[in-house]
Formats: C-alpha cells, sequence, structure tokens
C-alpha cells in the first residue's frame, strides 16, 4: 500500500522535531542493547570456556567406564573398573582415536617438616596417568611449569601449582600418600615431587595429583584394571554424534559404559541454565526500561501532537493509519537505538574476545567448581544481535501503542477543540 | 445534496447542559457558496461538525448526498471524509514537519493515488492557489495566508464534493482574509467544490452567495444573494 510508504516518511520527519529527547531515548535503548550483547557474548564465553577446561583436563570427549561408576564417582569406587582397558584402547586407536587409560583413587597427602615448613595432611585425588599416551587426550603434562613429568616406573608425583604454594612444596620434596588397595587393604607409597603444573584449569591446580599408573596398579593391586578410558575426538567441542560414535566401537566390548561429555557435564550445564536465567532476568528488566522510556517519550509526542492527530483524522486518515505512524515512529527510535547498541556491544565483544576480563583478582582464595581461571573470553554470536535489533525495534513500536491509545479514545472534536 | 432536518444538539459540560443547536433545518445545493454566521456560541462549530461527520446529531437528520449520517459506522465515516469532505480550519493546522507540497499530497498519498498523478495534481494546485515557488516550504516560513491559502489546496486536492471552513480567516488580517475569500470563491467557481464557511466578520459574509443566520442555535435568516 501506497499509504505505508507515506506514513514511513512523516513518521521519520516527525523523529526530527525531538531532536533532544528522541537521541537521549535512542541512547538508553542503545546502551541496554550493548550490554545485553556483551552478556551474551560473556556467559556464552564462560560457558565454552569451562566446557573446554573440563573436557581438555578432566573428562576428555568421551570416557568409557566400568557400569555405574558414575553415580558413584564421588567415592571414587574402586570396585567398578574396567578390566581390560587394552582391549578398548586398541579398539579406539583402530578408528583412529586418541585412547588414555586413567585410575583415579582418593587419599591422603601426608607432608613433615622439614623440607615442608610444617607437618601437614590432606584429602585429595589422586590419579594415576599414563605417562606415553595421555598427552594425547589431555594437556596436564603440556602444563608442567617446573621439574618434569615422573618416568614410567618412577616414584614420582606431579602437583598443580596452587597446592604447591599452599603447602610450600617445591620439585624435589619427598611426600606419602596413604590410600587402600582395590580390595581395601591399607597402603603407603613414598614419593618424590618431580614436577609441578599450572593448568587453565583452577580445579585440578588446587586438588588433583597425578603419578605414573603402573605404580598405582602394583600398589593398589590393580591387576591391569583402570577406572577410566579417556578418548579425544576431532572438532572443537564434543557433541553427542561423537559419544554415539565411541558407542557403536565399543558395542562389543563387554562391562563398560560410555559416557557422553554431555552426561559428565551436568552439573555445569545446570549452573549454566541459571546464568541463562540471570541473562533472561536482565533482558526483561532492559525491556522494562524500553517500554518506561519509549511510551513516556511518545506520549510526550503525542500530547504535542493532539490538535495535528484530531485535523489527521478529521480529514480521513484512519485510526489504524495514526497507530502506524507512532509505531514506525517509536520503532525507529528503538531501530537507532539498536544500531548504535549494536556498534557499542561489538567494541565490548571484541574488548572480550581480543582482551578478555580478568577478574582473576576476585576469585583469589576462593574455592569453587567453576573450572575458569579467572579471564572471562567472549564469543561472537552474531544471531543475538539480530535479535536483540529486532526485538528492541518492535518492543519499542509496540510501546507506543499505549499512549496513541489514549489519543484516539477521545473523540475528533474533543482533539480539535480550543479553536474556539 | 446536505439536508438537516430538525437537528439539535446539546452538550453536557459538569452540572451545566447546553443545548448548542435546537432544531436546525438547512439544505445546501451542490455548488453553493454558502456562510453561516453568528455571534460566538451561536453553534456554528457545532453545526459545521455534524456536517463534516465529526459529531453525531442528538436528534434529527443529517444526509450527505443522500446518504444519512446517523446509523453509519465510524469506519465509513472516516472513509466518507476521507474521498468527499475538505476541511480549513481557523488555525490552518498544517503538519509543521512536511512542506506544503508534502501537506498537500498527504490526501492523495493516503487514497493511494500514482506518483506522477500526485506531482502533477499538487503542483498545479498550488499555482492556482497562489503558492508557485513556494512548494518546498515549510509552514513556519509561509506567511499566515500562505500557510491557509496551503490548507485550502489540501482540502481541494482530493477533489471532494464539500469544504467546510471553520472560520478560515479568524487568523488572519482584514486583507489577508479577503484574498482567501476570493481564493475560495475562485475555487467554488472553477471547481464547482461546494463551501460551507462560519465566520462572525462582516466582511467574509459579504463575500457569500448565501448567508444563514444562526442565533442560540436557531436559524434565524437564510439570504440568497446574486453573486
Ligand atoms: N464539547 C463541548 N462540550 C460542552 N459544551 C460545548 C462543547 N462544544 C461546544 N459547546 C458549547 O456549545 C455552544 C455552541 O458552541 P460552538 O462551538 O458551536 O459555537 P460557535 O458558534 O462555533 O462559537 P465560536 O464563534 O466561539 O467558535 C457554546 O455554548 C459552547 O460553549
Ligand atoms: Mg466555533
Amino acid at each position: 500500500m501506497r499509504s505505508r510508504g507515506f506514513l514511513l516518511r512523516l513518521a521519520v520527519k516527525n523523529l526530527t522535531r525531538y531532536g533532544r529527547r528522541t537521541v537521549i531515548t535512542a541512547l538508553a535503548i542503545a546502551a541496554g542493547v550493548g550490554i545485553y550483547i556483551a552478556m551474551d557474548s560473556a556467559i556464552a564465553g564462560f560457558a565454552g570456556e569451562s566446557d573446554r577446561l573440563y573436557a581438555g583436563y578432566e573428562t576428555g570427549d568421551v570416557a568409557v567406564t566400568a557400569p555405574g561408576y558414575w553415580e558413584e564417582r564421588q567415592r571414587f569406587p574402586l570396585d567398578r573398573l574396567v578390566a581390560d582397558p587394552q582391549a578398548v584402547i586398541d579398539t579406539l586407536r583402530a578408528d583412529g582415536l586418541s585412547a588414555t587409560p586413567r585410575t583415579a583413587f582418593s587419599g591422603e597427602l601426608v607432608v613433615r617438616y622439614d623440607p615442608f615448613p610444617e607437618d601437614g595432611s590432606l584429602q585429595a585425588m589422586f590419579y594415576g596417568i599414563d605417562m606415553d599416551r595421555d598427552a594425547d587426550v589431555f594437556g596436564l603434562l603440556g602444563s608442567i611449569e617446573q621439574g618434569r613429568a615422573p618416568d614410567a616406573g618412577e616414584d614420582g608425583l606431579l602437583i598443580g601449582r596452587s597446592l604447591a604454594d599452599r603447602l610450600g612444596a617445591e620439585v624435589g620434596f619427598p611426600v606419602t600418600v596413604t590410600t587402600r588397595t582395590r580390595d581395601g587393604f591399607h597402603q603407603l607409597m613414598d614419593l618424590e615431587i618431580t614436577g609441578i603444573f599450572q593448568t587453565p584449569n583452577p580445579v585440578i591446580n588446587r586438588r588433583a595429583m597425578y603419578m605414573p599408573i603402573g605404580l598405582v596398579d602394583t600398589v593398589l593391586e590393580m591387576q591391569g584394571a583402570v577406572t577410566h578410558v579417556h578418548t579425544v575426538l576431532p572438532g572443537n567441542l564434543p557433541a553427542d554424534a561423537d559419544y554415539r560414535r565411541v558407542e557403536r566401537l565399543l558395542a562389543d566390548v563387554d562391562g563398560v559404559e560410555v559416557l557422553s561429555f554431555e552426561v559428565m557435564n551436568q552439573e555445569m550445564a545446570e549452573i549454566m541454565e541459571i546464568e541463562d536465567n540471570a541473562l533472561q532476568i536482565i533482558l526483561f528488566l532492559l525491556g522494562i526500561i524500553a517500554v518506561v522510556g519509549i511510551s513516556n517519550t511518545m506520549l510526550m509526542a503525542v500530547l504535542e501532537r493532539e490538535r495535528e492527530i484530531g485535523m489527521m483524522r478529521a480529514v480521513g486518515v484512519r485510526n489504524s493509519e495514526i497507530r502506524r505512524m507512532f509505531f514506525y515512529e517509536a520503532g525507529a527510535i528503538g531501530l537507532a537505538g539498536s544500531v548504535v547498541g549494536i556498534a557499542l556491544g561489538s567494541v565490548l565483544v571484541w574488548l572480550l574476545v581480543n582482551i578478555g576480563l580478568d577478574y582473576g583478582f576476585l576469585l583469589d582464595g576462593v574455592d569453587m567448581d567453576f573450572r575458569w581461571d579467572g579471564v572471562l573470553v567472549g564469543v561472537w554470536n552474531v544471531p543475538t544481535m539480530g535479535y536483540a535489533a529486532v526485538g528492541a525495534s518492535l518492543v519499542a513500536g509496540l510501546a507506543s501503542m499505549v499512549p496513541v491509545r489514549r489519543i484516539l479514545k477521545k473523540t475528533v472534536t474533543a482533539t480539535l477543540r480550543d479553536d474556539h | 445534496m446536505i439536508t438537516a432536518q430538525g437537528v439539535h444538539k446539546h452538550y453536557v459540560d459538569g452540572e451545566t447542559e447546553v443545548h448548542a443547536l435546537r432544531g436546525v433545518d438547512l439544505t445546501i445545493d451542490a455548488g453553493e457558496f454558502i456562510s453561516i454566521a453568528g455571534p460566538s456560541g451561536s453553534g456554528k462549530s457545532t453545526l459545521l461538525n455534524l456536517i463534516g461527520c465529526l459529531d453525531s446529531a442528538d436528534e434529527g437528520e443529517i444526509s450527505i448526498n443522500g446518504t444519512k449520517v446517523a446509523g453509519q459506522k465510524v469506519a465509513a465515516l472516516v472513509e466518507l471524509r476521507r474521498q468527499n469532505i475538505g476541511f480549513v480550519f481557523q488555525s490552518f493546522n498544517l503538519i509543521p514537519v512536511l512542506t506544503a507540497y508534502e501537506n498537500v499530497a498527504m490526501a492523495l498519498s493516503l487514497l493511494g493515488t500514482p506518483d506522477a498523478e500526485i506531482r502533477e495534481r499538487v503542483m498545479s494546485l498550488l499555482r492556482d492557489v497562489g503558492l508557485e515557488g513556494m512548494e518546498h516550504r515549510r509552514p513556519s516560513r509561509l506567511s499566515g495566508g500562505q500557510q491557509q491559502r496551503v490548507a485550502v489546496a489540501r482540502a481541494l486536492i482530493k477533489d471532494p464534493a464539500i469544504v467546510l471552513a471553520d472560520e478560515p480567516t479568524a487568523n488572519l488580517d482584514s486583507e489577508t482574509g479577503e484574498q482567501l475569500l476570493k481564493l475560495m470563491k475562485d475555487m467554488n467557481r472553477s471547481r464547482g467544490t461546494t463551501f460551507v464557511f462560519s465566520t462572525h466578520d462582516q466582511m467574509v459574509m459579504d463575500y457569500a452567495d448565501r448567508l444563514c443566520r444562526l442565533h442560540d442555535g436557531e436559524i434565524t435568516h437564510d439570504e440568497r444573494r446574486s453573486a
């Protein structure tokens, strides 16, 4: 319809009437859109980073355990084991996948005065790892900052930087680890710290220690069994298809359960859902601000133009056309605000992506399950920008309907009066 | 073509009730140039609003080209005004952000007339009302008389059956007002458009072909003069 073009032109011209007010309202919307885009980027970046660190240092893309292990994992059970890890590894290898075994167990680390600053002990998680293959799947062995990894047959231990600092440990210090064997008997290991690692995953820096899997096999009397076989798959982040591929490969291997990253990442995903809800609430608040700001601006515009609107109605402009004109007017403010907001958001996202937000100082000494080391790196999310712009424009347009309704409820003669 | 029969209209304003029209009978033929005259408060605007389908009578009947106004849907009345009735207001009421050209073109744009035709008709009408060369000025850069000429052009551009003008010269000095009346009369003659205008100014009444005097909501005098 031709009249639409006319109404659109008129709406745009009308915007020039209240320059300051229009600019201020648009800037408020711009701020909202910009903040939303930046927050979305940060949260997505946080989620992505958290997933990468979890997969890259703890779970791999897919893990193979004995059935029921996962539910019991908190107590580090040694009665649910992959009895023949080599069969699993060989099967995966035959299909071109890297795989490495790990045995997780809990124990107590005991340190004594001299060379340590004082006597002490702490509960911790320990992992026996394959010194030759672990790096095919995990980033740990590439993160040794000081010293070296123990040789396969050596009574050596790798500990994280955070833990080392807490204990006052140095490379070469002797420690004792007490634990129980597979059958529940007490065992003692005298080890030497051969290296200190610093990974981007703060959870393992604080809580995990690593030693050769051969040593663990002997001391815990594992008879070749392990708790996990981890594998890594091509592609950026583990997906459902990866899991199904591994599951298909291992369909014939008895006594194993294949754990997808999705299952292992469940708790983290739940935390992210809370973050997502927080984003929704912020979105809602920003929406309310936009609605209030726009309806206020449009209310002033409508009241100032009461006679003009009366004139238009008198000469036969339909109410729907008046509404449309104001919808365009407010929508244009929303759109202008969105464009500026996208620019603002892009600058913020660029900073998040390229520089990151270092809030490590906030986390000092805070022990959380979040796997990120205090530098938040954003991601680009172009659809979000599009949605934000369309959403803000629509909300703005719709918000103008409230004040317009108010004026259209009056009779034409009432809006034209004061002619007398 | 416009008939009013026994038209009553009253307003309730708080506690007071104002009987603005008390039984008006009036027939206006196509092509007339008629003035509704009367003192302030006599009911001129009320009558023009009823004829212009902006309001409805409490009693009596108004019909335009044989169509009764009473009982029509609001939307139908809007369409009637859109196509067939032009308005000229006392305070010009142009859209300040539009140029003279755009203010006049508005009515045709809304009717969906092709751009080329709009251009031709608007330019020629603006020339006829004496605004050649001022097409692209906004109202703020036009004098009161020029603004009212734009308003007359805006009312005429869609070739309506009737143009209603409520005290069109009240905001103009007498010389400018006289020029505007000449213009309206020219347009009435050349286009055959019916003009109904209200006034309490003797000079304006003198221009009318027919003069109806309204007093306290009643027509007290109806006189045709040969032009
Ligand atoms: N909406 C209204 N509510 C209440 N009273 C009204 C309303 N409109 C008009 N009136 C009253 O009706 C009477 C007639 O008013 P109207 O405006 O028709 O007179 P008029 O002849 O146009 O006067 P003027 O020369 O001042 O424009 C007046 O007493 C006026 O106060
Ligand atoms: Mg009046």
